[in-house]
């Protein structure tokens, strides 16, 4: 028994461990709140550790309220609400922030840890990106270390501490990071097979309106910021052999409304009724759509059928959904790239694809009509304006000049006549409505980018494209894209290729270094996993897995069963574990060194005698070797000193390592005449 | 005392009676087995519960499966929390308990050795005699670690210090484990010393029935059998090593003045005030020196002086017309 006391260090403050897990909680959330909530929460984290460290005063209990309410009003004023989850989170920074002001006891420092917990809580339901993950993690781990921090710290009126030996940081980290760690394959567990609810208890109150992405109108000659970004719009997994990039076309919108200007979705199509022939193979897939705040569902082309009951297939072939996506979206479709439509088209529907507004554009009405009296039918008259696109000095640009707002198509035909993929659409059907041909734009993808890693079809913002419709008789609606004329490479590059200086920063690095680029699409690859199997996983998933898992036809209560056990052998496992050290008694370590020297002596024929203790075994082995003495010898004593001797313990500590390190470095030889005594 | 901390008092109580029947009645060097160990979440504990609840509900609702990863990752915690904190104090050893006797109404200390022998730290274990305050403590692995608790006596006699209360919250404050320990242990309360009265005069030699010739340091008179308390120099260790009997060499004190106390001497009216200003007589006369014996209805105790004497008569104030504890304090 060794009785040295260790010397104590000296105790953690928990109310800065406090802070710490308090300020990073509010960092977590400084790119979703305004920075005037950011920076009034830490200014607020700020004063109570120079309270705690330095001379500065905390405010009384009127001070205090008149804060509160003070910052409840701004929140109010910058929301107009305190409903909703920025409002709420704003709040609860605030407010975790004020009541840090006024800790004092060891509940208070409790009750601001369970908000820096509720903050990480806000943080998953903002966003489940996987780059996130990690600091999550850490954060929960920082929460954690100050719950261990706090709960050791002695309540100082009224509990004698006889003898803190403290809890360093590394231990505190240590012991938060074990216990985390334990807890990791029952979460695992439990998330796998605790019953999921399919649909939700409350209404969703999303007030979010970070619309990115395409939108739901396009105005030709006003600046777009689509090819800016390189964010994925969605992916895609094709079942079986995926259709040629260049008939890629994910359509998203179809624009039926032109004002001159811009053009809108307008009427909402009724649902498709008429029977559509497949004349491309089917294309079966599966989308994993990124939130786009829009009720558009995205689809390959000419989608053969909706893929969920809530979700609209309108006669135009989108889409429409009753809510919003505000999520990562998964579904299957089934596509085509060409299709025929078996019946005529609607006069109510033929009325809207002609309609042009009066007055604007006559240059363009005028040159359509001419060319269309030219043409003997609306397939000659389309390829008429196309060969007039092809033929007249159109150039395609990221970056062209504005136009007009009065007459834009007349001033990008006959004077700027550049343009990307929204003026050329935009121009084709003014000319094909004014020329009497049903004519509508659509906006949507087109290409998209195979991942290596995880074998899916990655369709970025700047993937974005626009193209035309029309209506030929006796084929239905057939897609136009006036822009492959203009920029035939258009349909098997990216715009990076064609246009590498006028695309997002991120999108050139990745094209000057190639290494970035396949790191990229590893972490994208990483990231579809995540999302497909963690963030997406549902109680659909959770009775697949069940199946697979030998359940017959599975249900919720199976999903209930499967919890049960798993809680039951984790907690006998998690109790094993830990009860493994509370019977083990302390390692001797130097008695372990001791007996190594021990057998090495003895390996060359110098046991030692049960009656020896290291000091007589040391002058035996003098006595028959004389030459070893100057190695064994010391060692020998040195044991002794340690076994026997008193000193320090941190001493103590650092001569058994030296002397294990002499024990191991010892190399002994049998002499070559082995002396008779 | 509210009506709920009475009711929470109260509970503790019945508990604490139940868990003795339980266990029974303990004996010293005592190693903390599973059975007795006691495990309940703290306050913070449950409020961390309804957190996670809401947590599960806010993942369930938004089908967020991070924020139920979240509250299924904070529930295991709890639960690993739980499983440490109980080994916090599995195999803890309470090798021995003592307490130095003390005056009614003062405060005194009980003096505790606890031992970890497992190569597991342990931390914060809160030590307490039921009513009393905690001593909190640190064991780190293979140690042994001693501490004073304070302890009160209000009357003199034996006391019995019949329940200990081992706790911890370690290592997250979010659960409590804590056993009781009923091992009997016994204080010696003197009498609260009092009183005004000067000293009996100094008797000289002419005491009547009392012999002159006490114990002290100067002459010797012979060789007494060893008691507890008596000081290793004066052990007659040559004696001993003839392998006799401990015993103890005894010198006369010369010249030192002879009180002899008794009750008669004193002028209170009741007889606590009677006693307590016999023992502010003991512990005077100790103090200057003096040889003084004790004579109580039904015992005296013979003329000497020392710590040993000292205690003797003190306690025999304290135990004076009650029923001879020492067999209770046996009875296991």
């Amino acid at each position: 028994m060794i009785t040295a006391r260790p010397v104590p260090r000296q105790p953690l403050p928990p109310l800065l461990w406090v802070c710490g897990a308090s300020a990073a909680a509010v960092l977590l959330h400084a790119t979703e709140v305004p920075p005037w909530i950011t920076i009034s929460a830490l200014g607020l984290v700020g004063w109570r550790l120079a309270a705690l460290l330095g001379p500065a005063r905390l405010p009384g209990g009127v001070a205090r309220a008149a804060l509160s309410l003070a910052l409840v009003a701004a929140v109010f004023a910058q929301f107009g609400t305190l409903d909703g989850l920025v409002p709420g989170t704003a709040l609860l920074m605030l407010m975790a922030a004020v009541k840090l002001l006024e800790t004092r006891s060891r509940r208070d420092q409790y009750v601001v840890i369970g908000g820096a917990l509720f903050l990480l809580l806000a943080g998953c339901l903002y966003g489940q990106a996987l780059a996130w993950v990690p600091l999550y993690g850490a954060d929960a781990l920082l929460c954690c270390s100050a719950l261990a921090v706090v709960a050791y710290a002695p309540v100082t009126d009224t509990e004698a501490f006889a003898a803190p030996i403290g809890l360093a940081t590394r231990e505190v980290l240590a012991l938060a990071g074990r216990t985390l760690l334990y807890a990791m394959p029952l979460a695992i567990l439990l998330f796998l097979f605790f019953p999921r609810l399919p649909g939700h208890f409350w209404a969703l109150t999303s007030g979010e309106n970070a619309v990115t992405g395409l939108g739901s109108t396009l105005t030709p000659g006003s600046i777009t910021s689509l090819t800016a970004s390189y964010e994925i719009a969605f992916r895609v997994r094709f079942d079986g052999r995926p259709p040629p990039r260049d008939k890629r076309y994910w359509r998203g919108f179809v624009m039926q409304h032109f004002d001159g200007a811009t053009w809108t979705v307008g009427w909402l199509p009724p649902g498709l009724t008429q029977r559509l022939e497949c004349l491309s193979r089917p294309y079966r897939y599966r989308i994993y759509l990124e939130p786009t705040f829009r009720r558009w569902w995205l689809a390959l082309d000419t989608v053969m059928g909706s893929p969920s009951a809530s979700v609209r297939y309108t006669s135009d072939y989108q889409l429409i959904a009753a809510h919003r996506v505000t999520r990562p979206l998964t579904y299957s479709a089934v596509s085509c790239t060409r299709v025929r439509s078996l019946a005529p088209l609607a006069p109510a529907a033929r009325r809207e694809d002609t309609q042009l507004p009066p007055g604007r554009n006559p240059r363009t009405r005028a040159l359509a009509l001419r060319l269309r009296r030219r043409a003997g039918s609306d397939v000659a008259f389309v390829q008429s304006v196309l060969a007039f696109l092809r033929t007249g000095g159109f150039s395609y640009s990221l970056t062209p000049p504005p136009l007009g707002p009065r007459n834009p198509v007349d001033d990008f035909l006959f004077h700027t006549r550049t343009g990307f993929c929204g003026h050329y659409a935009s121009a084709f059907v003014d000319m094909m409505r004014a020329g009497g041909v049903p004519a509508r734009v659509v906006t949507g993808y087109l290409g998209g980018k195979w991942n290596p890693y995880d074998g899916t079809l990655i369709v970025r913002q700047s993937d974005a494209h626009a193209w035309a419709e029309v209506w030929l008789h006796g084929r239905g609606w057939t897609r136009v894209d006036p822009t492959a004329v203009i920029e035939p490479e258009r349909l098997y590059h990216g715009i990076l290729d064609l246009l590498p200086h006028s695309v997002s920063a991120p999108e050139r690095l990745v094209h000057a270094w190639p290494w970035l680029g396949t790191a990229l699409e590893r972490w994208e690859a990483l990231n579809g996993w995540w999302n497909d199997r963690v963030v997406d996983f549902n109680s659909r998933a959770q009775l697949n897995l069940l199946a697979d898992l030998g359940f017959r036809s599975p249900q919720l209560r199976d999903a209930g069963w499967a919890f049960a056990v798993t809680l039951l052998s984790w907690l006998a496992w998690v109790s094993w574990q830990l009860g493994k050290a509370v019977g083990e008694p302390v390692p001797d370590r130097l008695g372990r060194a001791y007996a190594q020297l021990c057998r090495k002596l003895t390996r060359i024929g110098l046991p030692r005698g049960g009656h020896q203790g290291p000091l007589a075994y040391a002058q035996a082995i003098m006595r028959r070797r004389p030459d070893l003495a100057a190695h064994v010898g010391p060692l020998l004593e040195h044991y002794a000193e340690l076994r026997f001797g008193s000193g320090s313990e941190r001493a103590h500590d650092r001569d058994l390592r030296a002397f294990e390190r002499a024990v191991a470095r010892l190399a002994v030889r049998r002499r070559e005449r082995p002396l008779r005594t | 005392m509210t009506a709920h901390a009475r009711l929470r008092e109260r509970l503790r109580h019945s508990a604490a009676e139940w868990a003795r029947r339980r266990q029974g009645l303990d004996r010293l060097p005592l190693t903390l087995a599973r059975r007795r160990l006691y495990i309940l979440p703290t306050r913070a504990g449950l409020a961390f519960g309804v957190l996670v609840l809401t947590m599960l509900a806010a993942g369930l609702n938004y089908a967020n499966s991070l924020a139920l990863l979240l509250a299924f990752l904070l529930a295991g915690f709890a639960l690993v929390a739980m499983h440490e904190c109980h080994r916090n104090m599995l195999g803890i050893s309470l090798l021995e308990a003592s307490a130095a006797p003390l005056f009614a109404g003062s405060a005194g200390s009980l003096r505790l050795m606890l031992e970890n022998a497992s190569r597991l730290g342990r931390y914060r274990l809160a030590v307490a005699v039921v009513n009393e305050a905690a001593v909190a403590l640190d064991l780190p692995a293979g140690r042994r670690g001693q501490l004073e608790l304070p302890i009160h006596a209000l009357r003199r006699g034996l006391q019995k210090i019949d329940r200990l209360r081992i706790s911890s919250s370690h290592p997250f404050g979010l659960f409590r484990v804590w056993t009781w320990v009923h091992a009997p242990i016994v204080v010696m309360v003197y009498p609260r010393a009092a009183g005004s009265l000067p000293l009996p005069a100094d008797r000289g030699g002419t005491s009547g029935s009392w012999p002159r010739g006490a114990a002290g340091t100067d002459e010797w008179r012979g060789l007494r059998p060893f008691r507890d308390g008596d000081s290793p120099r004066q052990v007659a260790w040559k004696a001993y090593a003839r392998e006799a009997p401990l015993l103890v060499k005894e010198y006369s004190a010369a010249g030192s003045p002879l009180r002899l106390l008794s009750l008669e001497h004193t002028r209170q009216t009741d007889l606590e005030s009677r006693l307590a200003q016999l023992a502010r007589w003991i512990i005077d006369a100790e103090a200057s020196g003096d040889v003084y014996g004790l004579e109580l209805p039904g015992e005296r105790i013979p003329p000497h002086r020392g710590p040993n004497h000292r205690h003797r008569c003190l306690s025999a104030l304290a135990l004076y017309g009650a029923p001879r504890p020492a067999a209770a304090a046996q009875r296991r």
